[in-house]
């Protein structure tokens, strides 16, 4: 079934058209949101937020572009909200730890590090390390990068989805990259895997 | 002679970004210095993560999920649907409903039927007019 049609089944509530839409293009959905917010949890969370907005909102969708960068645009917005998001929720757990003197905080790093061998520990600290550097990129950048290292996408597609000219995904990714490395640059001077 | 390092251009080295011309330097020099060779090794390492983490297997029951939490949506706003016709015209009755009380009190409470026993109640107690104030302040005397 090609997008058109399967636009216009959707746009009449047909599920077995909502159905092909969401089995075509799941993988896609969900790598995307993996690459900005680094869970799978999450990402599976997100893509399904992905698909009901597409579900609800398909009668705006006009055709001007393609399928696929509507649901990259929708796919990253909603992952930068939620990063948004957490990061609020962060920030008043912080505050409520200043008070409460940090008993209500999860050892995360001893649950989740316990049982495992030395070497996947080391591949946990650099799957970190690597993450917490994406993630201090400006979102710009971040948006550009993920697109082109997780999805893979030509430099092309990316400007059509972030509504950006070629020279500026260009210069976005290249600016990504090298703050990428001056940060991984920084942490293999300290010795911090 | 020691040259100065090239961390600066090694992620594009990895990434197959640059100029021939530059790509020779920088393999030229990798083999000479340890430091950017070591780099070189913890960056590919870095940015390998990124392969095997990418395309993860989505669980299979994703549709499933997603198709019930359609369901759960359109009962809701079916629900709500209701409730949002429902409540106002519920409230509005009980408005009227309490207009409609206070006015049948306000006519039981104004009709000579309701006020007629009070009238003769009080007048039951009126003493004036069984026994005059003059005679009373006499027999007082």
């Amino acid at each position: 079934m090609d997008e058109a049609k399967l636009i216009e089944g959707i746009q009449q509530g047909d599920r077995k058209s909502f159905q092909i839409l969401v089995e075509t293009y799941q993988r896609m959905v969900v790598n995307t949101c993996l690459g900005i917010v680094h869970s799978k949890d999450d990402a599976e969370d997100l893509a399904q937020d992905v698909f009901m907005e597409i579900f609800r909102t398909a009668e705006n969708f006009r055709g001007d572009a393609k399928l696929s960068t509507w649901l990259y645009r929708i796919a990253t917005n909603r992952s930068l909200n939620h990063i948004r998001n957490n990061k609020r929720k962060r920030f008043f757990q912080s505050i409520e730890e200043t008070f409460t003197g940090g008993r209500n905080r999860p050892s995360e790093i001893s649950e989740n590090r316990a049982d495992q061998p030395d070497q996947n520990i080391t591949d946990q600290q650099r799957s970190d390390l690597l993450h917490r550097a994406i993630d201090r990129l400006p979102e710009k950048q971040r948006i550009a990068f993920t697109l082109n290292k997780y999805e893979e996408l030509p430099y092309q597609q990316i400007a059509e989805i972030m509504e950006i000219s070629l020279a500026s995904v260009e210069s976005l990714i290249h600016r990504a990259k090298k703050n990428l490395q001056e940060q991984l640059l920084d942490c293999y001077k300290k010795k911090c895997v | 002679m020691k040259t100065k390092c090239i961390h600066n251009d090694l992620i594009f080295y990895l990434d197959n970004e640059l100029s021939v011309e530059k790509r020779t330097a920088v393999e030229k020099h990798i083999e000479e210095c340890a430091d950017c060779r070591s780099f070189l090794a913890f960056l590919q390492d870095g940015m390998q993560i990124i392969e095997k983490e990418k395309n993860p297997e989505v669980t299979p029951f994703f549709y499933t999920r997603l198709s019930a939490r359609l369901d759960e949506k359109q009962v809701y706003q079916t629900q709500s649907q209701w409730s949002r016709l429902a409540q106002p015209a519920f409230f509005s009755l009980v408005l009227l409903a309490g207009i409609y009380g206070g006015l049948k009190l306000g006519s039981n409470a104004s009709s000579p039927e309701v006020n007629q026993p009070a009238t003769t109640s009080i007048q039951m107690l009126n003493d004036f007019a069984a026994e005059p104030i003059e005679s009373f302040l006499l027999d007082e005397l």
